[in-house]
């Protein structure tokens, strides 16, 4: 194990699944406390539509894949605003849609076929010093984010309703999670797959609520879990040669259950 | 109760109407609640209870006719108002602390750049003093029982020093103890603060509230301060018989009300 940490594919796996894994906890904790996981599905899968036009335009993946993932959000965060009772109607409408594009202009795309397994399952052993760049910005941004506008994200979060009274812009923090949740959906498409995206944002996250008494202390310690999954997930991966991401998810969801037994013993 | 006739008026509603696209919820409403009333709302789901809040809290415009708080738009003077929302019970999973709810109050405010002012702690302190709920302000709010958390949003709501109490359904879903606690201390705040509060829990309410009102479409409004002696109480139980109450009500000023004649129609089919 100590030799392969001189491979530049795995130093960058390891850096980029920290990053992930950070923003993943952060941004998880804003998905589940305001009911948006089905959302935060719906994103991930359109996000292929912006795979599949970059790989027809000739632009890069992750570029075109936020510019469309964030179209989407917006148009959710719009249409959910105004018929939130229909909300998973559009949601699983967007979803399908999305993939459907980019399916179709992958199919457009002459000669080369780009390896669709590793968008639906992840690739971070294939991961460039330009990702590593693009995550480390986006968690920064998170970071920023959070720490600016934490009191209104915490209030938007909690009550919406109340927080428009206080005068907090309720449609700009919520469109706002969303866009933010979108850019993390894409990031973390790298490392487990837009399929198994759901369950990194939500795994380390459910265990954490139960081990925090704020939603600061909940993203922290969500980051922190879901950092621990990954390395111990890219370990197995490299050493039994299995797929990274579903690693990824199954050592989540085992420390998940192994998790719930010993805290309802306690 | 310190409510004189002549005592300012605080809000005012003058012939009010409400639709929800074609459906009229609100129609033709004139209230007047002066300075320290304790006005209890009552009336049957769907009556238009919480869109009447709604209206008063700005989160709605009425279709016709208007509403003035101290004599200005809602918008205009919402601090002044604290409100305390109904089902305080849903979200009970979400990790905050007690003390972070009560900070909620002043959202919105001027605010530090990043997060909470020592000014704004000790007032959030001291409006869960005020609520007895100081010694819980590092719980998290999804251990308290359904009475302290509805006390605890009366003290995020008492964060901004509102002039006037709003509180929509505010003992729906907590327990008989719970809810005598929360009058009482809605009780002890009626001495500088205007309280509504919108209730089913009718003899409760009305033990504790000087005018009531109550909202099918229409209202029909009791100054019930002077009549409460006329009640009877029974045995040990300390509230109201609801007949004589609802008796009482009837008889007072609701001849145009539309509730009387559903009733009589509603019988005739039985």
């Amino acid at each position: 194990m100590i030799e392969a940490l001189s491979f530049g594919f795995i130093q960058h796996a390891l850096i980029a699944g920290i990053l992930v894994s950070f923003a993943a906890g952060v941004i998880g904790s804003l998905i589940v406390v305001n009911r948006m996981v089905f959302l935060a599905g719906g994103m991930a899968h359109a996000s292929y539509g912006g795979i599949g036009m970059a790989v027809y335009f000739g632009f890069p993946i992750f570029m075109g894949a936020s510019l469309f993932a964030v179209g989407a959000a917006m148009l959710i965060a719009f249409l959910t605003m105004h018929k939130r009772h229909r909300m998973d109607t559009f949601i699983g409408l967007i979803w399908a849609v999305g993939m459907a594009i980019g399916v179709i202009f992958i199919d457009l795309t002459p000669g080369y076929n780009v390896d669709l397994m590793s968008y639906l399952f992840g690739s971070i052993l294939a991961v460039g010093t330009e990702d590593i760049y693009f995550m480390a910005i986006l968690l920064a941004i998170i970071v920023f984010v959070i720490t600016f506008w934490y009191r209104d994200i915490l209030a938007v979060s909690y009550d919406s309703e109340y927080a428009k009274l206080r005068g907090v812009n309720v449609r700009f923090f919520y469109t706002l999670i969303l866009i933010l949740s979108a850019l993390t959906v894409v990031v973390a498409i790298k490392v487990v797959g837009l399929i198994l995206v759901i369950a990194m944002l939500t795994i380390p996250v459910y265990i954490a609520e139960k081990l925090s008494t704020s939603l600061l202390s909940m993203m922290f310690i969500s980051g922190l879990i879901a950092t621990l999954f990954t390395l111990t997930g890219l370990w197995f991966s490299y050493t039994y040669n299995l797929t990274s991401g579903a690693s990824i998810i199954l050592v989540s969801a085992a420390s998940l259950g192994l998790f719930l037994l010993l805290h309802k013993n306690k | 109760m310190p409510s004189p006739e002549n005592s300012p008026t605080v809000i005012d509603i003058e012939n009010l109407s409400f639709a929800y696209d074609r459906d009229i919820i609100l129609e033709n409403i004139n209230l007047h609640v002066q300075t320290l009333d304790f006005l209890a709302i009552i009336g049957p789901n769907g009556g238009g209870k919480s869109t009447l809040l709604k209206l008063i809290l700005g989160l709605l415009k009425p279709k016709q006719g208007r509403i003035t708080i101290f004599g200005e738009a809602p918008s205009k003077n919402l601090s002044l108002i604290g409100y305390v929302p109904q089902n305080t019970n849903v979200n009970t999973d979400f990790p905050i602390k007690v003390i972070e709810v009560v900070l909620m109050g002043h959202v919105g405010e001027k605010t530090p750049l990043f997060g909470y002012g020592k000014e704004e702690i000790a007032c959030a302190m001291g409006a869960l003093a005020q609520v007895g709920m100081q010694d819980f302000a590092q719980n998290k709010i999804g251990s308290l029982s359904g009475g302290q958390r509805q006390r605890v949003m009366i003290a995020r709501a008492l964060c901004a020093h509102p002039k006037i109490l709003i509180l929509d359904e505010p003992t729906s879903s907590i327990d008989i103890k719970g809810q005598k606690e929360v009058y009482e201390l809605l009780k002890m705040l009626n001495k500088n603060i205007t309280i509504i509060v919108v209730s089913h829990d009718i003899s409760v309410i009305l033990e504790y509230a000087n005018k009531a009102a109550h909202i099918n479409k229409r209202l029909s409004y009791h100054d019930i301060s002077d009549k409460r002696s006329t009640f009877h109480t029974h045995g040990d139980e300390e509230h109201f018989c609801e007949i004589e109450l609802l008796q009482m009500l009837g008889s007072d000023s609701c001849g145009s009300c539309e509730h009387e004649e559903n009733t009589a129609t509603w019988r005739e089919k039985k």
